[in-house]
Formats: C-alpha cells, sequence, structure tokens
C-alpha cells in the first residue's frame, strides 16, 4: 500500500455513545490523528433504518469513509481496515513484517472473542439483567479473570525476555504500543464497574496487565475518546449503564423501545 | 503456489474452530501436519502447548516462517488471515488485500468470532452442560444465536453465488461453517432457517471441506438433525462432567 495522507473527507464514525467497542475505533481514529467524525445515535435507532442498511447486524460501530467508498461493521474488521489504508505508510500502531502483523492480528481476534464477549455477558448479569443469577455471574467472572491471567503471564514473559523491570513499558508484538494493545483498553477500562470491585481488587495478582492498562489510559488520545464519550452520553441523557434517566431498569428501557415509545423525552 | 514452502503444523481438535483450518488448508490444497489434542485429557493446558498458545484453547498453528525461524499462531480468525495471506496467491478463497470483497469478508469474519462463535458458545453450555438448568440462560444464548442466524439467511437469501461475500466460497463461510452446522446441538432447528440449510449442504459438496470437516476425526454434528432434543441431551451428560470439572480447574487459576 502506497504512503496514504491524512484523508481529505472524514471517515463517518456510527456509534451509540456507551459501550466500549466504539471506543476501539474512536482511539485508534485520535491516536493516528485522523480526519473523522462521529455520528452519534440512540441505542433504540440500532435496528432501525439508517443503520440497519448500513450494518444488518444492527450493533455499533460502524464506519463509512467517503474517501474509498467503503462501508464497514465490526470494529475488528475496522481495526484492520484503519491501519492498513492510513497507518500503512508510517505505521505508528503497525508493523510491516508478515510475522508481525499476524501476531498483532492473533491478539485482536482474542481481543474479538475472549474479551469482548465474555466480559459483555460478565457486566450483563451483574447489572443489566433484572434477576440475579449468582452461577451465571460467576461464569463469566472466572473467565474474565482467565482471560486478564494470560494477558498478565505473556506480559511477564515478555518483560523478562527483553531483560525489562517490573511495571516498565511492554507491549504485546514487539517494542512498541500497537492497534491491538488499544483494543484491549476500552473493556478494561470498565472493569471496576464491570466486577464492581476497586481497581486494586481488579488488578490484584496482575501486575503486568496494571502497568500495560495505566500506561494507556494517560495517553491524550484516550482522554479525549473519554471526554467526548462523556459529551455525549450527557447529550442522550444517560446514566453511567447506557439507560436514558428516567428509566430505572434495561429491561423496562428494552421494553419501552419494544413498544415504540420515545425515550428521549424521559432523558432530557 | 508451488514454490512457497510451508511446513505447517495443525494442533486441532473435532470442534466448530478446530475444522475452520482443516477445512481451509484442504480447500488451499496444501500439507499439514496434524496433531490431535485430547481436550478431555486437558493437552491444551500443558507447558508445551502453552509455549505455542498461551491461552490454552485449540486451534493453534506452527508453520516456517519466511526468515527460516517458526512462527506460532493461535485464534482460529487470525490463523485463517494468515494462511489466505501467505498462500492463497490465485485468491481460491480470499479476494485480493484492499478490495471491497476483501473488506467484507472481514466483517463476516469478526463477525463469526465476536458474536456468533461466543453466543452459540454460551448457547451450548446453557443448553447441554450447565450444572443447574437456568431457563433463563438457555432463552438468552438461543435467542441471540437464532438473531445472528437470521442476520446471516438475509445475507444469503439476496446471495448470487449462494456464499457470504461475492462470487466465491471465502474464510467468512469456513468461519462459520462448523457453528451453524450444528446449531441443533445448541438447541435451534437448523430447518427454520433454508438458505443456512442449504449453505451447509453447498459447502459439504466441496471435496476439500468434506475432507477437511474430518479432521482430526470424523464430523458427527449433521448427524444430530435426525435426533430429539431429549437424545442429544443424554448425549450431553458425559461431557457435562468434564465441563464442569474443567471449569473449576481454570477458576483455582
Amino acid at each position: 500500500m502506497a504512503s496514504t495522507p491524512n484523508p481529505p473527507k472524514p471517515i463517518v464514525v456510527w456509534i451509540t455513545p456507551p459501550g466500549p467497542n466504539s471506543w476501539k475505533v474512536i482511539v485508534v481514529l485520535e491516536e493516528l490523528s485522523l480526519n473523522y467524525r462521529i455520528h452519534s445515535f440512540r441505542f433504540d435507532d440500532v435496528k432501525k433504518p439508517p443503520f440497519i442498511d448500513i450494518n444488518p447486524n444492527g450493533r455499533v460501530p460502524a464506519i463509512e469513509d467517503p474517501n474509498t467508498g467503503i462501508t464497514l461493521w465490526e470494529s475488528g474488521a475496522i481495526l484492520q481496515y484503519l491501519i492498513e489504508v492510513y497507518d500503512g505508510a508510517a505505521h505508528r500502531l503497525s508493523y510491516t513484517g508478515l510475522a508481525e502483523r499476524h501476531l498483532c492480528n492473533q491478539w485482536l481476534h482474542f481481543q474479538m472473542s475472549g474479551q469482548g464477549p465474555y466480559f459483555g455477558q460478565a457486566g450483563w448479569f451483574q447489572h443489566l439483567h433484572a434477576e440475579k443469577i449468582p452461577s451465571a455471574i460467576a461464569r463469566y467472572t472466572a473467565e474474565i479473570r482467565r482471560v486478564l491471567g494470560v494477558l498478565d503471564g505473556v506480559l511477564a514473559k515478555k518483560a523478562k525476555a527483553e531483560g525489562k523491570a517490573e511495571g516498565s513499558a511492554v507491549w504485546l508484538v514487539g517494542d512498541k504500543m500497537t492497534f491491538v494493545d488499544l483494543a484491549f483498553l476500552p473493556w478494561n477500562f470498565r472493569l471496576a464497574e464491570v466486577l464492581v470491585q476497586s481497581w486494586d481488587e481488579v488488578w490484584a495478582g496482575l501486575p503486568h496487565v496494571r502497568a500495560w492498562h495505566e500506561r494507556m489510559v494517560e495517553l491524550p488520545s484516550w482522554k479525549r475518546s473519554m471526554e467526548h464519550r462523556a459529551r455525549l452520553m450527557d447529550e442522550q441523557g444517560l446514566q453511567w449503564n447506557g439507560v436514558p434517566k428516567g428509566i430505572e431498569t434495561f429491561t423496562e428501557y428494552e421494553e419501552k423501545i419494544a413498544r415504540g415509545e420515545d425515550t428521549t423525552a424521559l432523558g432530557k | 503456489m508451488a514454490e512457497t514452502k510451508s511446513d505447517i503444523h495443525l494442533y486441532t481438535a473435532q470442534t466448530p474452530n478446530g475444522i475452520k483450518i482443516s477445512m481451509l488448508l484442504e480447500e488451499l490444497g496444501l500439507p499439514y501436519k496434524v496433531t490431535a489434542i485430547d481436550l478431555q485429557k486437558n493437552t491444551q493446558k500443558e507447558p508445551w502447548f502453552l509455549e505455542i498458545n498461551p491461552n490454552g484453547r485449540i486451534p493453534a498453528l506452527t508453520d516456517t516462517f519466511t526468515d527460516g525461524s517458526t512462527i506460532r499462531l493461535f485464534e482460529s480468525g487470525s490463523i485463517m488471515q494468515y494462511l489466505v495471506d501467505r498462500y492463497d496467491t490465485e485468491h481460491k478463497v480470499s479476494y485480493p488485500r484492499g478490495s471491497r470483497e476483501y473488506w467484507e469478508v472481514n466483517n463476516w469474519l469478526f463477525w463469526q468470532m465476536g458474536g456468533l462463535g461466543p453466543m452459540q458458545g454460551q448457547a451450548n453450555h446453557f443448553t447441554r452442560y450447565a450444572p443447574e438448568k437456568i431457563q433463563y440462560g438457555i432463552n438468552r444464548y438461543q435467542n441471540e444465536t437464532r438473531r445472528l442466524y437470521r442476520v446471516m439467511e438475509t445475507q444469503l437469501s439476496k446471495s448470487k453465488s449462494g456464499y457470504l461475500v461475492g462470487d466465491r466460497l471465502t474464510i467468512a463461510d469456513l468461519a462459520c461453517w462448523g457453528w451453524v452446522a450444528s446449531a441443533y446441538w445448541a438447541g435451534i432447528p437448523l430447518h427454520e432457517f433454508p438458505h443456512l440449510n442449504a449453505w451447509v449442504d453447498r459447502i459439504v459438496a466441496r471435496p476439500a471441506c468434506e475432507k477437511g470437516r474430518h479432521v482430526p476425526k470424523p464430523h458427527t454434528a449433521l448427524e444430530n438433525r435426525n435426533k430429539t432434543q431429549e437424545e442429544l441431551d443424554k448425549a450431553a451428560a458425559e461431557t457435562r462432567a468434564w465441563v464442569q470439572q474443567s471449569m473449576a480447574e481454570d477458576a483455582k487459576k
């Protein structure tokens, strides 16, 4: 791929503000300083046109890139696209070599299939489902600990192989931060909420993951991303869990959507 | 293709994720060695395997890389991307990098990895393996799996080739196939989705896929089409004990 300048027309990113997956895309756009525009809309409308025509799966995020005419959905597919097309010359968050490229992809798929879905189910049973089912909460909490344990083991081994002291900068692939390190950030950022624990409890026994995560939380690109999120959550009158103010539970919210009620007025 | 040297070694078991890779390798006509991993004996948690995949899951794959040293790969989606990127230079089951179809294949590949696989996996858990029967869990994940099947059904109903993207079978189809083929195990009658049902058979009719699905041992999921839910539940009993023991061991780590 020849060197690609910053796109002249903004890449449009369709998101609903609460969920973590959209922010994987935004933080990479921010980190690469790409020309983009957020199209924020309500969760009530994910299964309706025009969004359902963009993503038949009715889930955010999706992007439209007027510079190439391509429409894409699934955050992992979007990240691979952005990196190939817009980081293909400078390689700020990626590598040229075949091996490193595929090792990045390996971690991206692990994030997509191992971290996201299980952290998501834990969040659902812990916070959004009306009935408390202890065995389901235990199942997904255990899986979160397992995934974090795998990451900690890998980072620890890499620190040792690279002769680094505990807590110094180690990244999943090679010697620099890549898009795939950032891909883990939005879900890990929600762990205190998902597990209902203090950060010290969340990171107990996981010093390498903690140091890795805390390095990324300090990035200006992430801080800007979270400022956008706060503003867009506010704009829609959403509570921390994504439910509009004035509605008690997620179940109630889903029922209102199913009945075609306008939930906007409640939120404002 | 002929001049590319490969030294592929696949570590796998008879699961929807494992057969993605063997079906792809057969479609590409690549030689490969197979080591069957015994999940019931937790071979995938042994140190030698964790050296290849620190996540302790199948499939994993090693190959001699272009620089002469070994590359280790895990996660079925990343393995598939590696194989077509390096070896499918004639684009038998892929599209040229950067083309529209290339990116559209990626949509479905990640959709399978992040959605269909994990959610149908949870449907299996609550339908067949959970220590207590939690109707809510069964419904939640069966409904989500049905929703995902409908998304795929709609896509296939609009397809001229009968495959998910463009005019040919791609890794998007192969990623989904093992899961959809085992729909009955998750408690979902596949015949409710006529295009999906026909797509399952269309892929089995390809000699390479037919060969690849039986690695490392015979694939039997399609035979479940004729079984009742009661028969399937009985068949699950043995696996249930092992799944629960394995979960208990994971929780201790």
